[in-house]
């Protein structure tokens, strides 16, 4: 067992799809320690709170998961954060270019909540879940 | 001054003399005259030259829609039509023996297929001609795209002499076909993410063991939930066709077993068979086979193929799958044995007893969106997407799709694909 629930930040411009993915961090055992509907928001939180896990839709205005998740490996403080990107778009193009910013896991839209609960799970774990 | 004794010697000397300047002189006439001959030859024959080369001239300079230029080997522009003064703005007699043909492609492109001349000839050169688009800079500073066919031109003697380049500007075709593509990515992400909601809402609602819903309640939501998961796939097939389309649909090869593609295929399509009352049978050989290709997409190829079957055969009918190796011989034929010259293939077989699809809509099969005459008079459902994306699946694994149909008795499409050696 981890010491302590994982602290998510949970970033998606659609109110629902996020009180969706709140609902499976806390299904997965974590906790939300933030909410954005933009990519500053995110990022903004993301340094003021350091989550173990970001789970960033790739479409939101202000800067994309993609934009997101490289500033977030590009700063010290945020290097290690982990990072599922979530996106509508399901194209092998669309999810070399989710890792290749430097995600750690991919989830195309729309997902099954199950899944996202496993996926969630097994970020927030390192893999021993 | 001398003078000619005239001994009978001397006599025949000077008629012999004579004789020989007559021949001479009827020698030079007939030269003479053959050479008037010639010149009237040679004179009409230039007036056709000068004819023909004004017809050229006059057909080139009617083609006000299409770029012509012709270069010589090094590039110097030497013929420039109406077409190409109207596309780049400047008028032949600032351009002929003055500019090279690449002055007039951005320097980006050129230098990113190696640069100069070479980069704009050298398929030609390889091939004998090609054709594809590159970007113009007009004399104002405009970039247009053009499809310009390349091709070697060749002097009187049929030696290389330089290059024809005929463009025709594709400017605004690209762009609507950019701004299609984008509109299709956009429709799509904007059904997508209500979609995402209710399926997952949705999902929730079914799945909460705390609230067990009644037996109706639980049909009504799975009614839901079929209905949004159709309106997906419609979306996903949409855009798939968009990708295609642009061209920008490519696969990521893996080792596929055909058995188990199948056998999911048959799987997914058994509840609509038992509802339908056709029977589903399955026909597999011992040994694998195993292709290179998209797992996912060769699954879409054969669920459309199979569910389109199970769609178009009444109650009391059959829908038989079938798999084998063998190989594929020059003129198409498939045998099951090694044959001379022949590919090893698979072939799968989705066979059906159902309503069949008449002879003359059998060429337009293919085509997005169409229906077949038998599907609209029997109320089956659908919008003419499915063969068109299993067709563009078939041919990018190199395969080939063919149809046999009987109206009335039943269609069999036979979907084959290489076998890596």
């Amino acid at each position: 067992m981890e010491p302590h629930a994982a602290r998510v930040l949970v970033a998606d411009d659609e109110d629902d799809i996020r009180g969706l993915v709140c609902l499976a961090v806390r299904r997965a055992g974590g906790t939300v320690v933030a909410e954005a509907a933009d990519g500053p928001t995110a990022l903004d939180a993301a340094r003021s709170t350091v989550p173990d896990l970001a789970v960033l839709d790739v479409s939101m205005p202000g800067a994309t998961g993609l934009e997101v998740c490289t500033t977030l490996r590009a700063e010290a403080a945020t290097a290690g954060v982990r990072v599922l990107l979530l996106s509508a778009g399901a194209s092998e193009e669309d999810v070399a270019r989710g890792l290749a910013s430097g995600a750690d896991s991919y989830l195309a839209k729309p997902f099954a909540v199950a899944g996202l609960v496993a996926r969630i799970r097994e970020l927030t774990t390192g893999g021993t879940a | 001054m001398t003078t000619v004794e005239e001994t009978p010697a001397a006599l025949g000397e000077v008629d012999l003399l004579r004789a020989e300047v007559a021949r001479l002189t009827a020698e030079r006439d007939a030269l003479r005259a053959d050479m008037d001959r010639r010149d009237g030859e040679l004179e009409t024959a230039g007036r056709m030259l000068a004819a023909r080369a004004q017809t050229m001239t006059s057909v080139i300079d009617a083609v006000t829609e299409q770029s012509i230029i012709g270069t010589d080997l090094d590039g110097v522009v030497r013929v420039w039509n109406p077409g190409a003064e109207k596309l780049l703005g400047l008028p032949r007699a600032e351009v002929v023996r003055r500019r090279l043909i690449t002055d007039f492609h951005l320097a980006e492109e050129l230098a990113a297929e190696g640069g100069g001349l070479h980069a704009l000839v050298r398929l030609a050169q390889a091939e004998g001609r090609d054709v594809r688009d590159w970007t113009y800079v007009t004399a104002g500073g405009e970039e247009r795209t053009v499809s310009v066919a390349v091709t070697p031109r060749s002097d009187d003697s049929g030696e290389h002499a330089g290059w024809n380049f005929v463009g025709t500007d594709m400017t605004e075709v690209r762009a609507s076909e950019r701004l299609k593509d984008q509109f299709v990515s956009l429709i799509s992400h904007e059904l997508r993410t209500p979609l995402s909601s209710i399926l997952g809402y949705l999902e929730l609602v079914l799945d909460d063991p705390d609230q067990p819903l009644t037996e109706e309640q639980r049909s009504y939501l799975g009614t839901v939930e079929r209905n949004a998961q159709r309106l997906l796939r419609l979306v996903g097939d949409l855009l798939f066709t968009a990708q295609v389309e642009a061209g920008r649909f490519t696969l990521q090869p893996e080792d596929v077993d055909l058995a188990a593609v199948l056998r999911a295929a048959e799987e997914n399509a058994r509840v609509a068979a038992a509802a339908g009352d056709v029977r589903l049978d399955l026909d597999l050989p011992a040994a694998d086979v195993v292709v290179a290709g998209d797992p996912v997409r060769l699954g879409q190829a054969c669920d459309n193929l199979v569910s389109n079957a199970v769609k178009f055969t009444p109650a009391g009918g059959r829908v038989t799958l079938s798999l084998r190796a063998g190989w594929q011989a020059a003129d198409g034929a498939f045998t099951e044995q090694p044959c001379p010259g022949g590919a090893p293939v698979a072939r799968i077989s989705v066979s059906d007893t159902g309503y069949g699809i008449p002879a003359a809509e059998l060429d337009q099969l293919f085509t997005r969106f169409f229906r077949a005459s038998t599907a609209k008079r029997n109320a089956v459902k659908g919008v003419g997407l499915g063969l068109s994306i299993t067709k563009a699946i078939t041919t990018a694994h190199g395969g080939s799709l063919d149809v046999v149909s009987a109206e009335g008795r039943g269609t069999t499409f036979t979907l084959t694909l290489p076998i890596p050696r």
